[in-house]
């Protein structure tokens, strides 16, 4: 019976998986046709010859290369600064015993909550104090501090399901908490590891907010920045349009497709567990 | 939503859920020194003090002054800016705005979500290629779905209103993003079509979470499907609902990318929320006071969800 269970949620998952996908095989269509077949009125129609020539048109106006190559620099940064200021610091706060413990996660859970749009004035100012507007460097560590309690949290509660007698046992042999972290604590690590990596990596590639208010020029902008700049100066040129937003968010669907176990697992995991 | 970060979104409701900490020793009753746990949380709080914590307090101090923009002096006015705030109508309706948009959120996306996750989970296969379909759109960064969406509602070229003449609903045409009281709700769509995924990932792992044994003995009490659902199914998914309709309400309030974009809060001030209104008083109007009065209210908003929530979590599990 289990078929006919299966083929009645089928009626209703398929059309509705259909409508929820139907923007990208309408965006994916209208990207190859001519303005004229875009004006057409009939959305799903193929198109007489396919337009790849749109989208060599949107790359080289758009620039999109450079964007591209920008939010790679903008990720790479923010996960190596994540990993490096997020795993110590949850080990410390899960696996080292020291006076003050306590008062450190008040002060992260303080901040935790508050949202980036809400500290953006004095953000800003002391960026631009910094001498770091309009620089990638500016973006990347803010969204590092304002990821820094997420990822701490993550960190800390994977290592607290570490049981303490490996801390002990190696400390009698004379480790010192360093050593513990890297040599004991890291190889077991993955999981967290890995959604704190897709977590991350994810939310600096598709954020906007601080890209918006410190890349002021084109040169630095990030992706999405970049694309809502080039949808706003070509906006009755369908066909760029079109063909710029499928070269923005294809790479990482397919990326997504590819590994979509592990990516799905990160992120499950780092919502529940963090 | 544009939250921007999700990471930031989950961060906040997974506060509410952290416990404090003990206070250890080891067996022989020893510490660890301060020094040890302090210079490997070094970089962590460095940071987070200079661009997040630093930030906050000098907000406050920010509401009290009548600093007119970057680059000028400021002086201290008490609670001027805190008057002016009761007194400017468009904070009002932005906070109005932002309530609709929160439920507007929490309904569309978490029950997109629950709806979906259930249908996934009845199925005894083809559970990994619909879970992987439906949540493509999470992937996409909620500016460009922005620029997505704005073409979808375009009046002329727009899918929505060329599908609807297509099938005969030409009647149904509307300016999706030109009338005031549909441009809300519009956009909303936009961000939940964006959210719902994380949503359902998280009703199916707590659907999996969800003792079996209950089904069996629903089975043999001769339960119907829809009494399984009321009765085991939605009470084992409490825990998770809570989480999920926190973690949507606290990325509800975080949204801006999608509202910039598609109407940069227009038709006059009719989709301005919390967070494009902060953004036109601090980088357009530069009224700094008022625009800092703005991120207390909206810091006391996100504040108060996630402590309501952990209280409400608490009680649960007690």
């Amino acid at each position: 019976m289990t078929w006919l269970r299966d083929f009645r949620i089928l009626v209703a998952l398929v059309p509705s998986t259909a409508v929820i996908l139907g923007p990208f095989v309408w965006l994916i269509v209208s990207s190859l046709k001519t303005e004229a077949e875009i004006g057409a009125g009939h959305p799903f129609d193929l198109p007489d010859n396919l337009m790849w020539q749109n989208y060599v048109d949107a790359w080289n106006v758009g620039s999109f290369g450079s964007l591209i190559g920008n939010s790679l620099i903008n990720v790479a940064g923010v996960v190596a600064l994540m990993l490096l200021a997020c795993v110590p610091a949850g080990y410390a706060l899960a696996k080292i015993r020291f006076p003050g413990r306590e008062w450190v996660f008040f002060g992260f859970i303080f901040g935790l909550t508050i949202p980036i749009q809400a500290i953006i004035i004095p953000l800003y100012q002391l960026l631009q104090g910094l001498g770091l507007i309009n620089s990638l460097t500016g973006v990347v560590l803010a969204q590092v501090s304002n990821g820094i309690p997420f990822g701490i949290f993550l960190m800390r509660s994977f290592f607290l399901g570490v049981p303490n007698e490996l801390t002990e046992a190696a400390k009698i042999d004379g480790a010192s908490h360093l050593q513990i972290l890297v040599k004991v604590f890291l190889p077991l690590s993955t999981p967290a590891l890995q959604a704190l990596v897709i977590i991350s990596a994810l939310s600096t590639w598709n954020d906007f907010f601080l890209p918006l208010v410190v890349l002021i020029s084109p040169e630095v902008q990030t992706l999405p920045l970049g694309l809502v700049r080039f949808a706003s100066t070509f906006t009755t040129q369908y066909r760029l349009v079109f063909s710029g937003t499928v070269i923005t968010f294809l790479p990482v669907i397919i990326l997504f497709i590819l590994t979509q176990r592990r990516f799905t697992e990160g992120l499950t995991q780092g919502a529940l567990k963090g | 939503m544009s939250n921007d970060t999700t990471r930031a979104g989950r961060a906040g409701a997974i506060a509410a859920r952290a416990a404090p900490a003990a206070a250890e020793t080891y067996k022989d009753g020893s510490q660890d020194s301060a020094v040890t746990g302090f210079a490997l949380l070094l970089p962590a709080i460095a940071l987070y003090a200079a661009f997040s914590l630093l930030p906050i307090l000098v907000t406050i101090w920010i509401s009290f002054t009548n600093s007119g923009g970057f680059n000028t002096q400021a002086e201290f006015v008490g609670f001027d800016n805190y008057l002016r705030a009761t007194q400017d109508p468009i904070i009002w309706q932005s906070l109005l705005r932002t309530f609709l948009w929160l439920i507007y959120h929490v309904v569309l996306a978490g029950g997109l979500g629950l709806l979906m996750a259930l249908a996934i989970s009845a199925m005894s296969r083809g559970r990994v290629f619909f879970r992987t379909a439906l949540f493509l759109p999470h992937l996409v960064s909620l500016a460009v779905v922005g620029v997505i969406w704005a073409n979808i509602y375009d009046p002329f070229y727009g899918l929505l209103n060329t599908v609807l003449q297509n099938i005969g609903l030409g009647g149904w045409i509307r300016g999706w993003l030109s009338e005031p009281m549909l441009v809300l709700f519009s956009v909303n769509v936009a961000s939940s079509w964006q959210g719902f995924g994380l949503y359902m990932l998280l009703f199916i792992a707590g659907l999996q979470n969800i003792d079996r044994s209950l089904y069996d003995a629903a089975d043999v009490d001769g339960a119907t499907a829809w009494q399984k659902l009321v009765h085991v199914t939605l009470p084992g998914l409490r825990d998770v609902m809570t989480f999920v309709i926190s973690l949507a309400l606290i990325n509800g309030l975080k949204g801006f990318a999608t509202v910039f974009v598609m109407t940069n809060g227009g038709p006059f001030y009719a989709s301005e929320i919390i967070t494009t209104y902060i953004y036109r008083l601090a980088f357009s109007a530069q009224d700094h006071g008022l625009a800092a009065v703005l991120c207390i209210m909206m810091s006391i908003l996100a504040i108060t969800i996630t402590v309501t929530f952990n209280r409400w979590r608490a009680r649960g599990a007690a």
